[in-house]
């Protein structure tokens, strides 16, 4: 039998990851382009383009019937449906624009057609980064996520590892000069909305939900996912960046950007995992608790007296 | 047309999980699949006040499906008598269902790689006139089956006769159509 979780696990995590990078930076390109006229990496509008395909595939991995993907388009009212539909926008305009800078392409320099995929961008990309923080946010049984919280924190996180993306991506190529100039004291000052965000989010949590959000935010203040979220996200993925990102060497930005990265990613999978809490009968976990796991196998032979 | 419901009474449920036994039997479920668990609450309180309750669970067909809002293929679907059914031919298995219930009612089949739930067996029985199952099965006379807007049901005179009934995680909003008399 397989071992897939009963509940969205990590490939889910690492898609909203992925896809919420990838969104911002073409966002950021979109911007670039309407407001500026300027290109800000052709590597790394290709790359986000790149992410948010990485983000779509692993959606699908995740799938129980991953050949029968393309159903996941068909309920227009579902937000699932809505993200998929941005998301392949997102991919195909990214991916024009970035070679609309490559004199190869018949496409290139095409000012009309660029600023219309700079709108597209910003448009699908602003949504890709923010919808997965709707899309948990609706959960009414998943005490952790509830709330008008989840986009605010996935919004955010999104673009600082977009902003973190571009500065690692001029360690190695090309960028404009607004990247090394500016974007590190953007993405300081988003280090520091994260941090406050997300000590009042914990906070707001353990003291102003319900019973089951208390339970829930247990886990990160001194469960399981205590040192994960406290030195791995917070300290390591949000504070030593804030500091890295204002200190005035390349090198030192760049790291404080792969750290930025990072702890976007270990948030994506904390909060994907702590959707198992749920808002728990009376006596469920404990009879849940009872059940066989991992005697999957053995029980179905029982069953159907193959032994 | 009929509104289906369901009323459980927890005064007569003895925790003898027959209602499981009889749903996967008849369903046919994977041995890792459970439609409808009962769980025990309790024991609670001091001698001699000591009280365990057994709750039989099962989707709630909730007027208000979060389910159903949540499944981006169409698989989830609600009739217009209110049982809510996964139509397997267009289920993907994304699990936004199971993830959207706040019940968790609806499970996996790693086998098909589809989700299941509780359809209150429409196909072989409530179409046909009978029971579901587990309300067969019962020999408690816990579960009671019917349409809730017929006013000589039983369900709805159980419902409208008795201030001891309530609804699982009512606060909710999801409109839960199984009631439990306590």
């Amino acid at each position: 039998m397989s071992a897939k979780h009963e509940t969205w696990g990590w490939m889910l995590a690492v898609d909203f990851f992925f896809a919420g990078m990838g969104a911002a930076m073409l966002l950021f390109a979109g911007i670039a382009e309407l407001f500026g006229g300027s290109n800000l990496s052709t590597v790394g509008i290709l790359a986000g383009a790149v992410f948010v395909a990485i983000g779509a595939c692993l959606l699908i991995l995740e799938l129980g019937r991953p050949f029968q993907a393309l159903r996941v388009f068909m309920n227009p009212k579902a937000i699932l449906t809505f993200g998929a539909w941005n998301m392949s926008f997102a991919i195909v305009a990214g991916l024009l624009l970035g070679t609309s800078y490559m004199e190869i392409f018949p496409w290139f320099g095409i000012v009309g057609l660029q600023k219309v995929l700079a709108v597209i961008c910003v448009i699908c990309g602003l949504v890709v980064a923010t919808y997965p923080g709707v899309l948990l946010g609706r959960h009414k049984g998943r005490p952790f996520w509830t709330g008008s919280g989840m986009p605010v924190l996935f919004l955010t996180s999104s673009l600082l590892t977009g902003l973190a993306a571009y500065i690692v991506c001029g360690w190695f190529t090309e960028v404009a000069p607004v990247v090394t100039d500016l974007f590190p004291y953007l993405a300081a000052g988003l280090c520091l909305f994260q941090l406050v965000i997300w000590v009042s989010y914990i906070w707001i949590k353990s003291s102003g939900g319900s019973v089951h959000a208390v339970e829930a935010v247990r886990r990160w203040t001194k469960g399981n996912y205590a040192t994960g979220f406290q030195a791995g996200f917070m300290f390591v993925g949000t504070v030593v960046p804030l500091i890295l990102f204002l200190i005035p060497n390349a090198t030192a930005v760049g790291i404080g950007g792969l750290l930025a990265i990072l702890g976007g990613l270990i948030m994506r999978n904390l909060v994907v995992y702590s959707g198992q809490d749920r808002t728990w009968l009376p006596g469920e976990k404990e009879y849940r608790s009872r059940l066989p796991q991992g005697h999957e196998a053995f029980l179905q032979k029982v069953w159907t007296k193959q032994i | 047309m009929p509104r289906y419901a369901m009323v459980i009474d927890t005064r007569k449920c003895t925790g003898c999980q027959s209602c499981t036994v009889a749903c996967r039997v008849h369903n046919k479920l994977p041995v890792d699949m459970i439609y409808n668990p009962v769980t025990t609450h309790g024991p609670v309180g001091k001698f001699p006040h000591v009280r365990m309750t057994h709750i039989p669970s099962l989707c709630m067909h909730c007027d208000v499906s979060p389910c159903v809002d949540a499944c981006p293929t169409g698989a989830s679907q609600q009739r217009e008598d209110g049982i809510v059914w996964v139509e397997a031919e267009k289920c993907v298995g994304c699990k936004a269902c199971v993830m959207a219930c706040p019940y968790g009612a609806r499970v996996s089949n790693h086998e098909e790689g589809t989700v299941q739930k509780c359809n209150f067996c429409k196909d072989d029985r409530v179409d046909q006139g009978k029971l579901p199952w587990c309300v067969q099965t019962c020999h408690q006379k816990a579960r009671v089956f019917g349409d809730i807007e017929d006013e000589n049901s039983e369900v709805f005179k159980l419902v409208n006769g008795s201030k001891n009934v309530g609804r699982l995680l009512e606060e909710l909003g999801t409109e839960p159509f199984v009631y439990y008399l306590y």
